[in-house]
């Protein structure tokens, strides 16, 4: 079975909409750091799941390692949330955030899963918000997210999902980026939703439009 | 005589909901513009008294749109329109020449609020 792309005035309004949402996560980025965040244009994509893995390396970068953090969501959409940070994430948000001392490995592991947590809470509010007029009206509920854990560390982009692990047949995969001016960092907020959620997301974007 | 303005953003959604949020009772000529490079060329041709720019666009961004105009001499009011919403994204618009900054999703009253500031619209 295969999943139609978004039409183009959808993939617009999911970018716009999520353009949003990453403005807000971007400038507490900017407020915990301390620096100034230079934010991507959206890239917003249907795919087979197959194709999902390879999307992600391309967008990263091939053979470069990463460490990465997921969180699932769940409620009248799901899928999970991903931050992909470069292989040295955790030393580098340590370095910016200004700790004098070495932090010891739970602590950095701790501050990864922190920021991550607010990035992706910042992400998913953000779309929330723009959006809860019609899922309101559709009596959708609300959406809540697990807890943070550590997917991977020091692995090749490419080959942080395995499609085997999945039940998907298609994504849609949201990616924006944060870079840091005159620094290295680069952090990459994902989120992948099954089939189902893509119908629902279809439905809800072309209310959207329609409202305006 | 309308006055000519430009709403500069890459989706066409974020444009359609900027110029549902301008005052009715505005006199004015509205010309669209994708990117910064469009921007600039309905810019020297007389379309933007008013510019009402987006920031994150591919091809061009906002802050090269502003510093270009800033190097040709800036002759259009400027009014930022952005998703980016950090305090040092709006100094340094201010700095590059515009003159006010409006987050997004833009609201109708705030629109109108900043444009009575400077005494555009009454």
């Amino acid at each position: 079975m295969s999943v139609a792309p978004l039409t183009e005035e959808q993939r617009d309004a999911m970018q716009e909409i999520t353009n949003i949402a990453m403005g807000q996560a971007g400038s507490m980025l900017a407020t915990l750091l301390g620096t100034f965040v230079n934010l991507s244009v959206p890239r917003i994509n249907v795919l087979a799941l197959s194709e999902v893995a390879g999307a992600i390396g391309s967008m990263v970068g091939r053979n470069i390692e990463i460490t990465a953090v997921r969180q699932s969501f769940h409620g009248y959409l799901r899928g999970e949330a991903i931050v992909i940070y470069g292989r040295d994430g955790c030393k580098e948000l340590g370095d910016l955030m200004g700790y004098d001392e070495v932090l010891d490995r739970a602590d950095e592991i701790e501050l990864l899963l922190d920021v991550s947590n607010i990035l992706v809470g910042a992400c998913l509010g953000g779309i929330n918000d723009q959006i809860k007029g019609i899922t309101e009206a559709q009596g959708a509920g609300e959406l809540s997210f697990s807890a943070p854990s550590l997917m991977a560390e020091g692995v090749p982009a490419e080959v942080l999902i395995d499609p085997d692990k999945l039940t998907w047949t298609h994504a849609l995969l949201l990616e924006v980026n944060f870079t840091l001016e005159g620094r290295d960092f680069i952090s990459h907020l994902c989120m992948l939703m099954p089939e189902h959620s893509i119908e629902k997301v279809r439905n809800i974007l072309d209310e959207f439009i329609a409202s305006l | 005589m309308p006055i000519p303005i430009l709403v500069v953003d890459d989706s066409p959604m974020a444009r359609k909901m900027l110029i549902k949020a301008l005052p009715l009772s505005w006199d004015v000529d509205i010309t669209q513009a994708g990117n910064g490079e469009e921007a600039l060329a309905a810019y020297r041709a007389g379309k933007a008294d008013i510019m009402f720019l987006d920031l994150t666009m591919p091809v061009m961004d906002g802050f090269q749109v502003l510093e270009a105009l800033q190097k040709e001499g800036l002759n259009s009011f400027v009014i930022v329109v952005s998703a980016d919403i950090q305090p040092i994204a709006q100094e340094r618009v201010k700095k590059l020449g515009a003159m006010a900054f409006v987050r997004k999703p833009v609201a109708s009253d705030v629109i109108e609020s900043v444009l009575k500031q400077y005494g555009i619209v009454l």
